[in-house]
């Protein structure tokens, strides 16, 4: 397009041409404007070609590679292995496992961090003096490290003696006092989304405030006057003109989960495992934790590249669908 | 019931509601904050309130734990990350949202199709290229890598896009070259979103464990959640000490976002609005 208004510009013989009138392609002026333009975008454009993109294609080299095990100098000795890892990873029951744990994560977190935020939301949405003071307490959590946030609540989930069981026993509920919440197989992974929920909650509650707060009074009121009661006004009137805002918690949602980690590694390791079928699996093994422990602990650079492409191909997939079936972007 | 007491009835249930919903999100911290000020061997007392609070966690943490190194860390890392982040994101930001170059939409829309990729998937090639850059244990491997902002990008050149054409014009008559026009004229009129980001980028930096742990193995340069995950691993009942350790990671993040919460509010969120 550019070229065209140029080129239109030149044949009307536009020759006085001042230091912003675009002219013929070469021009000094314009040769300049390009040449600062880039000068300014290379320090951005450096790092990102070589530490963004340069790597997602060098993963791409290491997930046909392997290093044989009996090699220290890695990088030095890749062998090419075609799709092996591929092949390798289509039948480890690990990984599947895995993905299988992360939706189920998935599961659990987007339903209840779109219901805690949005009920924040609608209790921030009254005339009430103190609204700043429970903003920034439900917002500072966001901010905070997911590590340090895990830890914490490992010693408040501990078992025998942590604060939670204690609270639990002393209204005669005992039968989390043994192993305690990370401990067990059932509740392992609903005690690491509530954790995670309190963290994230005041993110959406502000997404879901704004929104709401851009509802005009008007059609409340004109509901009220049909007689709509207020759970009625809720369901017909807020819910839906929230819509954008629910999608955008689905698909970071559903990101998050599948990049989920920190929160693993600070809460359970993956654990506590569960036997499935004679196989010892981790009940919080999600798929982000395998590729740490593959690529941290284990080594296995080609098996983890490969498997962050299968990661890769579930978070093209999940936008995809998301916003085809949810499909509510063009509202915004 | 008359309408008034109806609607106080109202407000009270919602404010117990909120304080409810606080003092359950603000436990975690506060409960924190009362482990890192018990007596060792207290750890696990369900008082409220410690007996005899002291301050010897944090000094042992401190000085014979190397808290007090992990925390000079954490700060060079994250300020100079923060600094260098939000220059190039502003430098690129400008040229995309003023200037005319070869390109420029295209490349645009092609930094922004990367905000698609998961994060995790670039932990294992930028490790492999540190590696190759020699760089393992390094503070410019801390650094660098993150150095382009995609989303900040995004932010600056919306931001950008809004301050008036005429002014760069104005400083181009008067003879302000390229450079000066950008740092006398952009750089001020751009000081909410460069502090937005520069904030965005030091918290993300402080917060970012994974990578810190992955690209170093020496203690001199662990960065505070670093050096907290391993202090865990090798002193796993030592939970006063923890704690200790946990408030030294996060009271400056919670510091910071105190006085600068507008920022941090407005930045995170204006992804998911305008975007």
């Amino acid at each position: 397009m550019q070229e065209g208004l140029e080129a239109r510009e030149a044949t009307q013989g536009s020759r006085s041409a001042g230091p912003r009138r675009p002219s013929r392609g070469l021009r000094p002026a314009r040769v300049r404007e390009n040449l600062s333009a880039y000068m300014f975008i290379a320090p951005f454009m450096i790092i990102f070609g070589v530490f963004l993109a340069y790597p997602v294609f060098y993963s791409l080299y290491l997930a046909l590679h392997r290093v044989p095990t009996d090699s220290f100098d890695v990088f030095g000795s890749l062998r090419f292995v075609g799709l092996a890892n591929f092949q390798l990873l289509f039948s480890d029951v690990k990984f599947w496992w895995s993905v299988l744990m992360t939706l189920y994560y998935a599961a659990l977190i987007i339903p209840a961090g779109i219901a805690v935020s949005l009920t924040l939301a609608l209790l921030l949405n009254n005339r009430l003096k103190a609204v700043a003071f429970y903003r920034s307490a439900f917002f500072m959590p966001y901010v905070l490290d997911m590590l340090v946030i895990g830890i914490v609540w490992t010693l408040i989930y501990s078992p025998h003696v942590g604060i939670l069981v204690r609270i639990l026993e002393s209204v005669g509920i005992t039968a989390f006092s043994e192993r305690g919440f990370l401990g067990m197989p059932s509740t392992a992974m609903p005690a690491v989304v509530l954790t995670n929920v309190l963290k994230g909650a005041g993110f959406g509650m502000i997404l879901y405030l704004s929104a709401i707060q851009n509802i005009p009074q008007s059609l409340y009121e004109a509901a009220s006057i049909d007689g709509a009661s207020g759970w009625q006004r809720f369901r017909s009137i807020t819910l839906p003109l929230v819509k954008p805002i629910t999608f955008f918690m689905v698909i970071i949602g559903t990101i998050s989960a599948l990049n989920a980690f920190v929160e693993v590694y600070a809460m359970t390791g993956g654990g506590p495992n569960v036997d499935v079928g004679g196989r010892a699996l981790g009940a919080t093994w999600v798929t982000g934790y395998y590729v740490f422990d593959t690529f941290y602990n284990q080594f296995r650079l080609g098996y983890a590249a490969s498997m962050s492409y299968v990661l890769l191909a579930l978070t093209l997939v999940v936008t995809f669908v998301n916003r085809h079936f949810l499909g509510a972007e063009e509202e915004r | 019931m008359t309408p008034q007491a109806k609607t106080r009835i109202r407000k009270i249930a919602v404010y117990v509601g909120l304080t409810a919903a606080a003092v359950v999100v603000l436990f975690p911290f506060f409960w924190m904050i009362v482990t890192s000020i018990k007596q060792p061997g207290q750890a696990f007392t369900p008082n409220i309130f410690p007996e005899n609070p002291t301050l010897d966690n944090f000094q042992r943490v401190l000085s014979e734990f190397g808290f007090a190194r992990y925390f000079v860390n954490s700060v060079i890392v994250a300020t100079s990350a923060a600094l260098f982040a939000t220059l190039f994101a502003a430098l690129a930001g400008y040229a995309f949202a003023k200037k005319h170059f070869f390109l420029r939409d295209k490349i645009f829309a092609f930094l922004l199709a990367s905000l698609m990729i998961p994060g995790l998937m670039y932990v294992v090639p930028q490790f492999a290229v540190i590696n190759q850059l020699g760089w393992m244990n390094t503070y410019r491997a801390m650094i660098i890598p993150h150095l382009a902002n995609v989303f900040g990008l995004f932010l600056m050149r919306q931001y950008m896009q809004t301050i008036p054409s005429e002014l760069l014009e104005a400083a181009r008559i008067d003879g302000a070259g390229e450079w000066q026009v950008f740092s006398t004229i952009m750089v001020p009129l751009s000081i909410p979103i460069l502090a937005t980001l520069f904030l965005l980028t030091f918290q993300f930096h402080w917060n970012n464990f994974l990578w810190q742990l992955i690209v170093t193995n020496l203690e001199r340069l662990y960065t505070v959640p670093v050096g907290l995950a391993l202090f865990r691993s090798q002193h796993e009942q030592s939970y006063t000490l923890i704690m200790a350790g946990s408030c030294i990671s996060v009271l400056p993040i919670a510091a910071i976002f105190f006085f600068a919460q507008r920022y941090f509010i407005e930045g995170m969120t204006m992804g998911a609005v305008k975007g």
